[in-house]
């Protein structure tokens, strides 16, 4: 396929704005200011059927569309480069090899909504992508893509970066808005959404790296093109993160729905030492395993949902035959303890729990009856206050029921099977 | 830094005018601490707490809610060593223990001569070159035990 999202970070310097230029960059935000009506705009993003990329799959373009219809000022149009996600790493090579195409994508997003200013919420881990996009956002203020009556029009719109501090939370919107306002990263509750109360609880346009990095895209050859490529109900080009045990991890551009077969076999050249496929998490941390038997499942939001995953940051985490999926799910249930930002009990409690529990089986001290425990324990965490905690057991519940006999052997054995030395 | 020079720092800050009120200027204020300060220290807090015309209470909750601020004493040189699920499966852990065996120190420890803080870190994006350390701003991916006494060479370990 045409490398599209990914279609400039292989030239020299190509975060600089000279080859982003020469490369066409900034066509998209011209013709959208000379030749469109910000509706025009938005009726395009629609048409394209772009879904968010940063997990929860929301259609960007109804999302500009109740932006642009509250009439409160001043409006905000926040970029999400938080990308904490565990094994996610997709926005970082935008950030770093193509951010003006970031800067381009907020820049026709801010103009569709009406928004007058802008924040890039960097994760703080991201010292290297702040300085580039802090040089890129120089560049584009001298070449008059942002300030005052931009490319000459009534359009303007300054844009600055807001570095994180380390909480995975704060990828989650609200908790975003929260931090960027001066707070510890707590999630508030929906609604009202951040369209119509965010920053300063005005009317705040919240898209991740990924998604905004398509807009120029849509802008230039139209969102019916767009349409086309891959997944017809969530269509466009899509990064996959891959990383764990394949031979070739990286982040693969591809159409939207591909096999996570092909992915892991194709793309990412299969198991290191050709060894078996043990387990893949397909979509983050967050995301409920699948077993080798189960990969044969197209990559996107509908799909996974329908094999009982997600596909949330397009993550993929692969194990092999000689890890263990105990070891595993404890690790990411432990990062969820660190990350969980204690304001709700089922998170706050829940997230300790499948720790303590997890711990005691992976050292040989489990009993039989603690995953019934984790199980029940689980379902209580589905009524957390965010999404952290809604899924956040995930990862451990999906492997207690695909890898039951894995844990029993724990239990029996008093000691971690796949430990060595 | 002297305390008078952040105040003069956060003064600076707010004339960016980057935010339409005080209180969002907390992070990036917090930000010049951690980076010109060993620790975010009630002192430091009250600065911030007098030129944002925020509680102090407020700023303590923010300094300690955030894993990349330190309010108590740090190193020259912070060392995060992921060990979540991409770099564990390819050796984060051995690396972790390995560096704390070097450095005779326990992760979340700074070295008695106050050059290396340890810490064992939450993913930083960098699974492609699992497994990943950083040191202060520095990137190592793709990390080999062997090769860390080289690493701590660099940021002056005398080993």
């Amino acid at each position: 396929m045409e490398k599209l999202l990914l279609r400039n970070i292989d030239k020299e310097n190509s975060h600089t704005i000279e080859v982003y230029l020469k490369n066409g960059g900034y066509q998209s935000l011209r013709k959208a200011l000379k030749e469109m009506s910000p509706e025009d705009v938005i009726e395009e993003v629609k048409l394209s059927g772009l879904r968010g990329r940063g997990g929860a799959g929301f259609p960007t373009g109804l999302k500009w569309e109740f932006a642009a219809a509250d009439l409160k000022e001043p409006k905000f149009f926040v970029c999400n480069a938080d990308e904490g996600e565990p094994c996610t790493f997709k926005d970082r090579v935008i950030i770093e090899k193509d951010p003006h195409a970031l800067i381009e994508g907020m820049l026709i997003g801010a103009y569709a909504t009406g928004c007058r200013y802008g924040y890039i919420y960097l994760r703080g881990e991201y010292p290297i992508g702040r300085k580039i996009l802090e040089k890129a956002i120089g560049e584009a203020y001298e070449k008059g893509f942002l300030g005052e009556n931009i490319l000459g029009t009534d359009f303007s719109f300054d844009l600055y970066i807001h570095s994180g501090a380390g909480a995975y939370i704060c990828g989650e919107e609200t908790a975003l808005i929260e931090s960027l306002e001066g707070k510890r990263g707590e999630p508030r509750i929906k609604p009202p959404f951040p369209v119509n109360a965010g920053y300063l609880w005005k009317p705040t346009v919240v898209n991740n790296v990924e998604t905004l990095a398509n807009i120029p895209l849509i802008i230039e050859r139209g969102g019916k093109w767009y349409s086309g490529i891959g997944s017809p109900d969530c269509p466009g080009p899509k990064l996959y993160p891959v990383s764990g045990k394949v031979k070739k991890p990286g982040v693969y551009e591809l159409p939207m729905g591909t096999l996570l077969s092909e992915i892991i076999y194709e793309h990412a050249g299969g198991i290191v030492q050709d060894r078996k496929l043990k387990a893949v998490f397909p979509g983050g941390a967050s995301s409920s395993v699948l077993t080798a038997d189960e990969i044969d499942v197209p990559m996107d939001f509908p799909s996974l949902a329908k094999a009982g995953t997600m596909l949330g940051s397009g993550a993929i985490m692969v194990l092999d035959e000689t890890d263990c999926i105990v070891k595993a799910a404890l690790r990411l249930i432990e990062f969820f303890r660190h990350e969980s930002c204690g304001k709700c009990t089922p998170c706050r409690e829940g997230t300790d729990w499948l720790v303590r529990i997890m711990r005691r089986i992976e050292e040989g001290e489990g009993r039989e009856e603690d995953l019934d425990v984790i199980l029940s324990v689980s379902e209580t965490m589905e009524n957390s206050f965010c999404g952290l905690g809604m899924a956040a057991h995930n990862p451990v519940a999906s492997s207690v029921r695909k890898f039951r006999e894995e844990f029993l052997t724990h239990i029996k054995l008093g000691r971690c099977p796949y430990r060595r030395g | 830094m002297t305390l008078a020079e952040f105040r003069e720092e956060i003064r600076k800050l707010k004339e960016t005018k980057k935010y339409p009120e005080l209180k969002s200027y907390l992070l990036p204020a917090l930000w010049i601490a951690e980076k010109n300060f060993p620790a975010i220290t009630h002192d430091v807090m009250r600065v911030v707490s007098e030129e944002l015309s925020v509680p102090l209470v407020e700023v303590e909750e923010v300094a300690r809610f955030y894993a990349m601020f330190h309010t108590e004493k740090k190193g020259k040189f912070i060392i995060r060593v992921c060990t979540n699920l991409s770099c564990m499966l390819r050796g984060g852990e051995e690396v972790l223990s390995e560096l704390c065996r070097l450095l005779n120190v326990k992760p979340g420890e700074t070295t008695p001569d106050g050059l290396f803080t340890v810490e064992e870190y939450e993913c930083m994006g960098l699974c492609d070159g699992a497994p990943a350390v950083t040191v202060n701003e520095d990137r190592y991916t793709n990390v080999e035990v062997e090769e860390l006494p080289e690493i701590l060479k660099k940021y002056g370990w005398k080993g």
